[in-house]
């Protein structure tokens, strides 16, 4: 339906969102009032508190976040807009465009309809799919009510469609259309998503994926069938989405996390294969803030590939640990006749009760049944081996002399707060007992949603300099290899996990907590765990102004990002 | 009065030798480099064991390898290197220190394995929160699923310092017998 060079799918798209144009029902007037609910006005509701019942703190009970709710869509009639389609899969071959737009569309979701965001009407948007070298073109057009532009994560791309509003370009309105070149330097998965408020346009739908085909013989081993599999959740309440901060997010201070889970979209996601298929599965994580420990059922996994490459050599493990906007090739083993469970499951920290409580939220299933895979290729002998990748290793290696360099860079991540709520500052100074690694759910609602990008600073310190987040712009030059110390400061007011993301190049992770990494894989984006000093090192290739920043949007927003300029 | 208390205190924590013995431990070598300080486990004597009453040591704690940066296990828990360094210990012949997991019920235990003569040793765990302890055992016993001897030295996960808000703070109303405790 999707169709390359489509006029008619094109005109179409434009009716369908024409119309929403001509409404602009966003409501941008509540600001002021916004503690007081009037009439059909959007107003605050109090938070979902999450599934670790607790005491609602003193005093805190009446609180709103310092800004206005928002919803793009509020007050229309769900109706006149289009209901989303599936994602479906464009090839593309060098030289190429793509017609996309972003725009509202309906969405069903467990049962219930929401007006949410989509790149071409679809959810997720549409899986563009090229080969290794080749190049396309995606003119995109803006037809929701926010200024936007497209980010393409992961890849090398040139500069000027990185779509970094500010930096790259100037932001996409209304009605306006930017034409991104892109390049696809490295095989693997990819995405693409808004690099404006991401807190709001990516948790609505805004994302999709890029498969980036191997010309190599014989890249992967092979499989019976491969799936992408986007990992996302939304926070909605009885009444539907939960509002988010007009003039800057709330949840600054862990991100905000959802309480529906999503794979691809839906609630209920199933995928039916025959027992003894090799499924490779293509993971993104789209999530503003959450990291997935991602199971399938007692199935065997073989992670295979990360962001950028395969690793150095495959390797057998018990579950996923994806971080937002990470990305991991697993093969998967379904040998069994029986019904397999997606999970994530964690180990979910409840603060108030001091204890650690085992959560397993089902995410999916895959069926598989008997009998049809006789007729088929097995893949058994293939899923067993581990491969050595030695193109991988041999471009690795070749950046071995740099591994144990003293770092270019070091950077403290912390942050900074002002005029947070009385409860919330006293909370979180009597809560320094234990911080987790990693925020695997929310554990402190209410305060997390009262604390806004207004009141919060996510800092990239750099502690050579004193400068801080985009105060500091590096000045490298292609064919630089540079090494940056990330620690996740543990003692900062409110310590949390960062996914820390690279712009336009690519880097691998040399050590963890002063621990060599044994098995390497080319990466744009590395999990900081609290307490943890991770080392990477920057294959620096790409000129231009780039930035570095966290992938929890809500921490993006609160300025957690950098940039660095390349020069040829 | 004052300089008389700070000498004792000195005395007590002082990190120098305990005693001029040719076994003492040696410095702690095997230790990475920026494991995470927050996350490492002071070991802090009992001040029971002859030879051992000025002993410290540390539980330096780092993920296992993972592909992922992180090593989480299948229930969601973090996998974690612990690597033991005791010093400040003089062990009589026939002795040896051997380091022991548990839970802080004491329900579950399990032995991470015997001190070297560098009094080092390295376990694994996945477990929440634990107690690292040290205990002297016969050097040429097989260890059982307990330890037998006196603890010398031990230590908590800082995850083990979170407990119950009920009845602390903002939560001072909260009965804790409605959260379990």
């Amino acid at each position: 339906m999707f169709l390359k060079f489509s006029s008619r799918f094109f005109a179409l798209a434009l009716l369908a969102t024409s119309s929403v144009q001509a409404q602009d029902g966003m409501d941008h007037s509540m600001h002021m009032n916004h503690n007081m609910p009037m009439g059909d006005s959007l107003a605050w509701r109090m938070v979902p508190m999450g599934d670790l019942s607790m005491p609602m703190m003193p005093g805190m009970m009446d609180d709103y976040p310092e800004v206005g709710p928002m919803l793009p869509g509020h007050g229309m009639d769900i109706s006149m807009f289009s209901e989303a389609r599936p994602s479906e899969i464009i090839d593309m071959a060098d030289g190429d465009t793509l017609h996309m737009d972003a725009s509202l569309v309906r969405r069903t979701i467990g049962g219930q309809e929401y007006v949410m965001m989509a790149y071409g009407g679809m959810y997720p948007g549409p899986l563009i799919r090229a080969d290794r070298g080749s190049k396309v073109i995606v003119e995109f057009t803006n037809n929701i009510e926010m200024p936007t532009t497209v980010h393409w994560h992961g890849l090398r791309l040139d500069n000027a469609f990185d779509g970094v509003p500010g930096v790259t370009q100037d932001p996409v309105l209304t009605g306006e259309t930017f034409t991104y070149e892109l390049k696809f330097p490295d095989t693997g998965m990819y995405w693409y998503h808004p690099h404006m408020r991401e807190d709001v346009q990516q948790d609505l739908g805004l994302y999709g994926n890029m498969l980036v085909n191997p010309t190599e013989e014989d890249y992967y081993a092979p499989v019976n069938r491969e799936v992408p599999l986007i990992l996302d959740d939304i926070l909605v309440d009885a009444n539907g989405l939960v509002p988010y901060g007009d003039s800057a997010p709330t949840h600054a201070l862990m991100g905000r996390f959802g309480n529906v889970m999503m794979v691809n979209g839906v609630t209920d996601y199933n995928l039916d294969v025959a027992a003894g298929e090799v499924v490779r599965f293509y993971l993104t994580n789209v999530a503003n803030t959450r990291t997935f420990n991602v199971l399938f059922g007692g199935a065997r996994i073989k992670v295979i590939a990360g962001d950028v490459s395969k690793y150095e050599q495959e390797q057998f493990v018990s579950s996923v640990v994806i971080a937002p906007a990470e990305r991991y090739i697993v093969d998967v083993y379904f040998d069994e006749d029986r019904t397999y469970e997606i999970t994530n499951t964690i180990q979910a920290v409840d603060h108030f009760r001091g204890v650690f409580v085992p959560q397993i939220s089902v995410l999916g299933t895959v069926s598989a049944t008997s009998g049809a895979v006789s007729d088929q290729e097995t893949y058994e002998t293939d899923f067993l081996e581990v491969r050595q990748n030695e193109d991988t290793q041999a471009d690795i290696e070749s950046f071995a002399q740099y591994f144990d360099k003293t770092p270019d860079h070091s950077l403290r991540l912390t942050v900074e707060v002002n005029n947070l709520h009385m409860m919330t500052m006293r909370m979180m100074e009597i809560d320094t007992l234990y911080v987790a690694p990693i925020e695997w759910n929310d554990t402190m609602p209410m305060m997390n949603w009262l604390s806004t990008g207004e009141q919060v600073d996510w800092v990239l310190l750099d502690e050579a300099t004193g400068e801080k987040s985009m105060e500091i712009n590096w000045d490298w030059k292609v064919g630089d290899v540079r090494k940056i110390r990330l620690f996740n400061d543990p003692k900062s007011f409110h310590p949390m996990n960062h996914p820390f993301h690279v712009h336009g190049q690519r880097f691998v992770v040399t050590h963890v907590d002063g621990v060599p990494v044994e098995n390497k894989a080319w990466k744009d984006t590395v999990i900081v765990p609290v307490g943890s000093t991770v080392d990477i090192l920057v294959d620096v290739t790409n000129p231009g102004q780039w930035m570095a920043h966290c992938h929890i949007a809500e921490h993006l927003h609160a300025g957690m990002m950098l940039s660095f300029n390349v020069s040829e | 009065m004052f300089t008389l208390i700070l000498t004792l205190l000195t005395a007590l924590f002082s990190t120098g030798p305990a005693t001029p013995a040719a076994n003492l431990a040696i410095p702690a070598t095997h230790l990475t480099a920026c494991s995470p300080d927050y996350y490492s486990i002071k070991l802090v004597t009992t001040r029971k064991v002859t030879g051992a009453r000025l002993a410290t040591g540390k539980g330096e704690v780092t993920y296992a390898s993972s592909p992922f940066g992180v090593s989480i296990s299948e229930n969601g828990s973090y996998v974690q290197n612990i690597d033991i360094q005791v010093e400040k210990v003089k062990l009589a012949e026939g002795s040896s220190l051997v380091a022991w997991i548990t839970t802080p019920q004491l329900d579950q235990i399990k032995p991470i394995g015997r001190l070297d003569d560098t009094f080092h040793v390295s376990g694994q765990t996945d477990w929440n929160k634990f107690l690292l302890v040290i205990t002297l055992e016969p050097a040429n016993e097989e260890l059982g699923d307990m330890w037998t001897g006196p603890v010398v030295v031990r230590g908590m996960s800082r995850s083990g310092l979170m407990h119950t808000k009920a009845g602390h703070g903002p939560f001072e109303t909260e009965p804790c017998a409605v959260y379990g405790y």
